[in-house]
Parts: structure tokens; sequence; C-alpha cells
């Protein structure tokens, strides 16, 4: 592999605070800087720039999926979308809800992606859309299900010394 | 600053010290959700991120049969080649006796 | 920035990043940023039909805080230099810490 790249580890690279679009420094001790992908392509602003105006789907923390056109964001993962519809699964049914413009707050972002248009809004086989009262109906009764699962199980790991990874809060 | 010099003598004077001692050999880490792994160290920072090689990580499972007897806690073992662990999850780091 | 450098290395690489829930996202690392926010190319959702919302989806953005772990193709990775690293960046942060 390159061992140049590998070489500049660590000592002299821009990121920080002021790294956001510095040009490329001189490497610390004289040395020529090592030809690099630039560093500005290694940034939150240009991943998230790459995906602004485009529908995405965007998944939270507490496992809701949003699907809706990014409008704005910023260095946190803080976004606007716009034209959300909030896609929810249970069992093998979904259905959309119709919620309008969100700002979601970046630490609730689990991740962010880009639906392809040409797949767009495909669903696959045995999952069907289904009305919403059935869905949350569905829906409360996998809660359940699985809250009363992660218990028995958090207190029996509790025991032999575990530590749940996200306390209380139900992640998927 | 004034006191001790800033050459990385194999010496302990801080916790991450001892993970800089262990780098190339065989460390195990245990994380948060009920996850082990035993591999060698080849790299750390000071959020505990890593990166392991040859790894084995030893996940602890909890299956409720309905039969209320058969409830017991289950191991299951990954290998992975190479692993980059993410430091919010590390509970701690332990040296292992190479055997 | 030890891990930062160290993932951009390894971009255009093949990866699976496994998440604190538990789905593992197969991939082409595209781009990583300084709070290790990772963007793959071409994803491929181990499991897929247990999460149908990603199956019209073609490349993700990660917010770092939530990944677990990164399995890395082992042959990209050049252990010796790494560990050389990770001592250099470690002397540096004991200096930093000493200066206060």
């Amino acid at each position: 592999m390159d061992n140049s790249r590998m070489e500049n580890l660590s000592l002299q690279d821009q990121g920080g605070p002021h790294g956001q679009n510095a040009p490329p420094q001189p490497a610390a001790g004289g040395l020529p800087p090592v030809p690099q992908l630039p560093p500005q392509m290694f940034t939150t602003a240009a991943q998230l720039l790459d995906l602004t105006d485009k529908k995405l789907m965007i998944i939270l923390r507490d496992g809701r999926k949003l699907i809706g056109v990014l409008r704005s964001w910023d260095q946190f993962a803080n976004l606007v979308l716009q034209d959300t519809i909030e896609r929810i699964f249970a069992a093998n049914l979904y259905a959309d809800v119709h919620r309008g413009i969100y700002i979601v707050r970046g630490e609730n972002v689990l991740m962010l992606g880009e639906i392809d248009l040409d797949k767009d809004d495909y669903v696959p086989e045995p999952y069907q859309e289904a009305p919403i009262e059935t869905v949350h109906a569905t829906q409360r009764k996998e809660q359940e299900n699985r809250k009363n699962k992660d218990k028995a199980k958090r207190e029996k790991l509790l025991t032999m010394g575990f530590e749940p990874e996200h306390s209380g809060e139900v992640i998927f | 600053m004034a006191d001790a010099d800033n050459d990385a003598a194999p010496t302990v004077q801080e916790p991450l010290d001892l993970v800089r001692l262990s780098l190339d050999e065989i460390v195990f880490v245990k994380l948060r959700g009920d996850r082990e792994l035993k591999g060698r160290l080849h790299a750390y920072d000071s959020h505990c991120n890593l990166v392991l090689g040859d790894v084995e990580e030893t996940i602890y499972t909890y299956d409720e049969d309905e039969e209320e007897e058969q409830q017991d806690v289950r191991i299951m073992k990954k290998q992975s080649e190479m692993l980059f662990v993410r430091g919010d999850s590390v509970v701690l780091i332990s040296p292992q006796p190479s055997s | 920035m030890l891990f930062f450098s160290f993932f951009k290395t390894l971009v255009d690489h093949e990866v699976t990043v496994e998440l604190k829930n538990d789905i593992s996202i197969r991939g082409t690392l595209k781009s990583v940023d300084q709070f290790l926010n990772i963007k793959l190319d071409n994803i491929n959702v181990v499991e897929e039909m247990k999460y149908p919302h990603l199956s019209s989806v073609k490349n993700v953005f990660i917010r770092g805080s939530v990944v677990r772990y990164v399995h890395l193709p082992s042959g990209a990775v050049d252990t010796a230099l790494l560990e050389d690293a990770t001592r250099r960046e470690a002397t540096q942060a004991s200096a930093r810490a000493k200066q206060g």
C-alpha cells in the first residue's frame, strides 16, 4: 500500500475546528506535503453537500424512518427536511404518514440514505401497505413484546456483569 | 511540563500507557451491549477507539423460550480479520498473556 | 486525528459497518470526517429482509456516534505503520496533557 499516506498519519492533519475548508498547509518539520485527496473532501459539510436537495431515507435513533428532501443542514447533522413522510413498519405491514417540514436535531440521526430514484418507494415482497390503524396496532404489540424481552435479557445479563449498550432506550 | 521528559520510555504514568504497552499484543476488550473481543491491538487513541487484528468476538444473548425452563444465556462467536472498534462502546481493555 | 487519517487511507475499499442497533451495511468507503461520520456507496444490507426500508437506498451517510464496529480488509492495513502512528499520537497526547 501507499506508505507515504500512512506516514502522514496524525501529525499534520487539518481536521479540527479550523479544518473545515483550510487550504493544505505545509507539513510540520519541513517535509513537503504528500499528495493526497484534497482535505476539503473529508468534512461533514462535503459529505452532506452531495445529499442536499435529494430525496433521502432518514433513520432516527428511536427507529423512526422518514422520507423527505434534504433542504438544509449544519456540521452537527442537524437537518431540515421538506415534504416528509414517516413510514411505519410493523411485522410485514407498512403505512405512510404525511408529516411536512421537519427539523431534526443531529444527535438523533442514525443515518441518511439517498433513495435510488429507479427503485423509488420499492418495498420488497412480503411487506404490504396497510391502513395506518392496523399498522399502529401491530406496532404497539411488537413494541410491548420487545420491551418485555429486553427487560428479561437485561436483568439476566446484569447478573453476569454486563452493561447494556443503550440504557433503557430502544434503538432499532 | 517541567517534570519528566517526553520520550516514549516504556513507563506507565497514565492509564492509557498500559494500553500503549499492549500494542502488537493480544488484548481482551469488554464492550457495552454484552460483547467481548480478543485480538491483536494495532491502534488506539484517547477515546479508546481501537483497531484489532484476528479478532474473536463473543456475544452473549439471552433466549427466552416459550417453555419457561429453557431460559439461558447463549454464546455466539464471530471472527474478523481486522476490526475498528468505536471507543464509546469500550468498557475495559486488558492485556492477555500470550499463549 | 489518528483514526480520521487512518480511515482516509481506506477510501475506496470495501468495508462493513456494524451499527449499535445491529444493522450491518457493506459498501465502498467513500468519505469520512473528523467525527468519523462515514459515507458508503453501493451498499448492501446484511439480512436485507429485516430492514426493508433500506432496499431502495444506494448510498448512506452514517453518523459516527452510532457505529459499533467497522470490519476492514486486513490487506489494506499496514499494521506496523499503524502501530508507529499510534505511538506517535500517544506521545503527543500525553505531552499535550502535561502542558495542561
